[in-house]
């Protein structure tokens, strides 16, 4: 099961950082050593406000399908057409873990809030991990 | 018969029972709308939500030949001594109506008062105002 193609209401994007170690010596100086050539940890946070609850139920079901924060899965990759990076007109890649090599997984469970019934708000919160 | 309705036309009840001196009462309707606007589009888009209804009324602070005052019913469910508060059997049946004739257009619900006022000026006449929310359906919409 793929993630679930709904257009967001409204995202944020935190573009991770490389992994690299820091050293400070007592005088101030700083050394950082580069581990690894990916960027990772990329933090993507997607809310469907006010969808369908059969629509809310899809991300219940993906989540469960991907054995919660488990299993890695694309979302905004590049060529990818899941609505997720809907009205973003920079470069297609941005906004992916996958330019990176690296695939988002779960941070937590996606937050389901009931506005009315059969309406609910979803808050789903990604992380990219290698 | 065409029929310009005014304020002679209008009355309030309580309980079935029409109050006296009513100078006037507004009721309002309000949807709240939830909106579904998503990223991609440039125009905003909503889906309906809850629906509310709420209003007020203005009486004369009014005795009758008995020594009944018109707005006791009313002021009572907020104004009173006791420490227990309003609970949720304090509500009252309002009626709005529009009369033409035996013709009645009425709007009829459940609410309770949620504000209540009262003064005394030099000059003027003592009058009630209140406020009201309705709990629940409309049970009476004949006004179309």
């Amino acid at each position: 099961m793929a993630f679930p193609t709904l257009e967001p209401t409204s995202r944020t994007f935190d573009s991770g950082d490389y992994p690299v170690k820091k050293y400070q010596a007592q005088n101030g100086a700083e050394v950082r050593i580069l581990y690894g050539s990916n960027r990772t940890n990329m933090k993507l946070s997607l809310s469907y406000a006010n969808i369908s609850d059969s629509n809310a139920e899809l991300f219940l079901d993906h989540y469960d399908e991907m054995k919660g924060t488990y299993d890695t899965f694309d979302v905004a990759s590049v060529n990818q057409n899941d609505r997720a990076k809907a009205g973003w007109e920079g470069n297609t890649d941005a906004l992916g873990a996958g330019i990176s090599g690296a695939r988002y997984r779960y941070e937590g469970p996606p937050q389901v809030s009931q506005v009315r019934p059969g309406i609910s708000t979803v808050t789903v919160n990604l992380v990219g991990v290698l | 018969m065409a029929k310009i309705y005014s304020g002679r036309d209008g009355v309030m009840q309580l309980g079935g029972v029409t109050l006296a001196k009513v100078v006037n009462f507004a009721f309002q309707s309000s949807l709240e709308t939830l909106e579904t606007t998503t990223l991609g589009e440039s125009v905003r888009s909503y889906s309906p939500g809850v629906l509310g209804y709420s209003g007020n009324a203005s009486l004369l602070y009014y005795k009758d030949d008995a020594g009944s005052i018109n707005t006791t019913n009313l002021l009572n469910k907020l104004i009173k001594t006791g420490t227990d508060g309003v609970s949720s059997s304090d509500t009252v049946e309002l009626t709005f109506r529009w009369v033409d004739g035996t013709d009645n257009n009425d709007i009829k619900l459940t609410a309770y008062i949620t504000s209540a006022s009262m003064g005394a000026s030099t000059g003027d006449i003592v009058r009630a105002d209140i406020s009201f929310v309705a709990t629940g359906a409309l049970s009476a919409a004949t006004i179309s």
